[in-house]
């Protein structure tokens, strides 16, 4: 069973006088344990199908699939709640809170779920990530690439079946988003998850499984 | 702050990040609460130990029924049957018939117009400080410390009192509010001529005083007001109305100094939460609920009512002691609870006004869907 599926998704947002269709027809899936970037020019549609993908916006058209179960008639309570049990994230700009440590950053999507081990669990991730010596650091206090490696930790706090990283190496230079990719390789083989990245960076595509191209909301064959 | 709480109420912690992180601004909104509840509280527990010294220093009388002769009454007197009458009505109290006149009163030292009392039985009505007032009072003149003190007498100098002269028996201790110099008092026969003015009675107690007062209205004024009575608890009743209006309205003043600290609530909440609306849709991404964000949110705006409110009621404590101490010397006076209940109020104000302040930057922050946050 395919982790996610998009089933004839269309994104269709309205714009001046007429609309904008953002995304037309897809058709994707992503299968436990692989790793997919969504590649093409910017306004090509990446990020409408990484929110939607990632249950952050709702299609016009078609069907999203969680794990086989369509999401269409999710509220927005649930929809939150299969957000936080089965997707991490990763965003280009980070998205860390400044007033919390590294290891509380990582804690967040746990917070309230208030599980048992939730602090050694985070504990773990960071040093699994190679931060066992910044957990208590602010994010002020960390370089990009300790940044970025802090949101790979918190986006797997949860256990979730999929990460989206959306640009995840754009704010760092090129040696740096090589160590995260390594990270992300790294994390898809020893945690089990899917991974789906939307990029413009050539370089992703050397640490994918396969790779989507994506051009003016249509998926190029 | 303790960690395991934080663990138990996560809102809290976020809560309590967020103000910390912006100290200064924390500080003036929490400093624009404590004056709030420093206002209602203050204004109201002055206006508390005021009444209290007030009706202490009118808690001596408080067993006093005075007769006055009512509107149609047309002797603006008492008769000698109806005084007898009262007599029966107050049996087991003191009644003392009381006619006065205003008089020149003079000595060696000066003259002076003053009010003059004559009557029969005046160690009812007063104690003396100095001397003895004889019972009955058949000769000779009581006089007030007060008139004492400004006509240089002392006991068994001799007064003079219109055109005759009486030799002073006893000086008594003026009690509670007088006007004027006070009064000289003198046996019943010295004003032969005037009508019995008003009636003084001596009860038991003020319950027995206020009976008593409805019982002789009740017998005399059948059709006509024959009479008229006044008790202490009269008085005290129309002091603590107007202490009570008066209070009112200078606790609405108070409150609405702690109704624009909500309102800076409101502003400093909404300012937080429209620069925080990148970390909020981050939050609202990786599955905190809308419900806890709001949450989070109105936590922010109640530790700041909370610890305003808390520091409020410190200050507004340390406010009260000082009052009643220099008042009354007694500080402990502050914990009775008409006092404290205004700083209970004000503090309860606080908490309620910081967290309706909370609900709409909360709900607004909640509701903002996660993409267009998180894009900036």
């Amino acid at each position: 069973m395919s982790v996610v599926s998009l089933e004839g998704v269309g994104k269709r947002y309205p714009s001046g006088e007429g609309y904008i269709d953002a995304l037309v027809d897809i058709d994707f899936a992503v299968e436990p344990g692989e790793m997919v970037t969504v590649i093409g020019p910017s306004g090509s549609g990446k990020s409408t199908m990484l929110n939607l993908i990632g249950l952050l916006d709702t299609p016009t058209t078609g069907t999203v699939r969680h794990r086989g179960t369509d999401v269409s008639d999710f509220t927005e309570d649930q929809l939150t709640a299969e957000r936080r049990s089965g997707i991490g994230f990763v965003f280009q700009a980070f998205h860390l809170l400044p007033m919390l440590s590294a290891v509380e950053n990582v804690e967040v999507p746990a917070l309230f779920a208030n599980r048992p081990g939730r602090r050694e669990r985070a504990i773990d991730l960071l040093e699994r990530v190679g931060l066992g010596d910044r957990l208590d650091h602010r994010p002020s206090q960390l370089s990009g690439g300790q940044r970025q490696r802090v949101a790979i930790a918190r986006a797997l706090i949860n256990e979730p079946h999929i990460v989206l990283a959306d640009e995840p190496t754009g704010n760092l230079d090129r040696e740096t988003g090589r160590t995260i990719l390594e990270e992300l390789t790294t994390i898809k083989e020893e945690q089990e998850v899917s991974i789906v990245a939307v990029t413009h960076d050539e370089m992703l595509m050397e640490y994918d499984d396969r790779s989507v191209e994506l051009v003016d909301g249509r998926i190029q064959p | 702050m303790n960690v395991d709480l934080f663990a138990r109420f996560p809102s809290l912690l976020l809560a309590w990040r967020n103000l910390w992180r912006h100290r200064v601004r924390t500080v003036l909104a929490m400093a624009g609460i404590v004056i709030g509840v420093v206002a209602i509280a203050a204004i109201g527990m002055t206006g508390t130990a005021l009444e209290y010294g007030v009706t202490q220093d009118l808690g001596g009388l408080a067993n006093e029924v005075t007769v006055f002769p009512g509107e149609d009454n047309e002797d603006d007197g008492f008769t000698e049957m109806q005084i007898q009458q009262i007599r029966r009505i107050a049996t087991g109290a003191t009644v003392v018939p009381v006619k006065s006149d205003r008089l020149e009163v003079s000595t060696r030292a000066g003259e002076i117009d003053t009010n003059v009392e004559a009557m029969a039985r005046p160690s009812a009505l007063y104690t003396a400080s100095e001397g003895e007032i004889p019972d009955p009072l058949r000769s000779g003149a009581v006089v007030s410390s007060t008139l004492a003190g400004e006509l240089d007498i002392e006991v068994n100098d001799a007064v003079t009192v219109g055109d005759r002269t009486y030799r002073v028996r006893a000086i008594y201790e003026v009690q509670g509010f007088t006007f004027g110099p006070g009064t000289v008092v003198l046996p019943e026969s010295a004003l032969r001529e005037e009508p019995f003015g008003s009636i003084e009675i001596r009860t038991e107690s003020g319950e027995a005083s206020e009976a008593l007062a409805g019982e002789i209205e009740a017998q005399f004024n059948v059709r006509e007001e024959i009479v008229q009575t006044s008790t202490p608890g009269d008085i005290q009743e129309a002091i603590g109305g107007v202490f009570q209006t008066l209070r009112t309205a200078l606790i609405g003043i108070g409150s609405i100094s702690l109704l624009v600290a909500a309102v800076s609530i409101l502003n400093v909440m909404l300012m937080s939460t429209i620069e925080r609306r990148g970390e909020i849709g981050l939050l609202r991404a990786v599955g905190i609920r809308r419900i806890e964000v709001l949450r989070m949110i109105i936590a922010e705006a109640l530790v700041l009512g909370v610890i305003g409110g808390l520091l409020g009621t410190v200050f507004s404590m340390v406010i009260g002691i000082g009052i009643n101490a220099s008042m009354f010397g007694d500080a402990t006076l502050v914990l009775r609870w008409e006092s404290l209940q205004f700083v209970l109020m004000g503090l309860a104000f606080a908490i309620i006004a910081s967290g309706v302040s909370g609900l709409y930057p909360a709900w607004k922050a909640a509701n903002d869907p996660p993409v267009e946050a998180l894009r900036g």
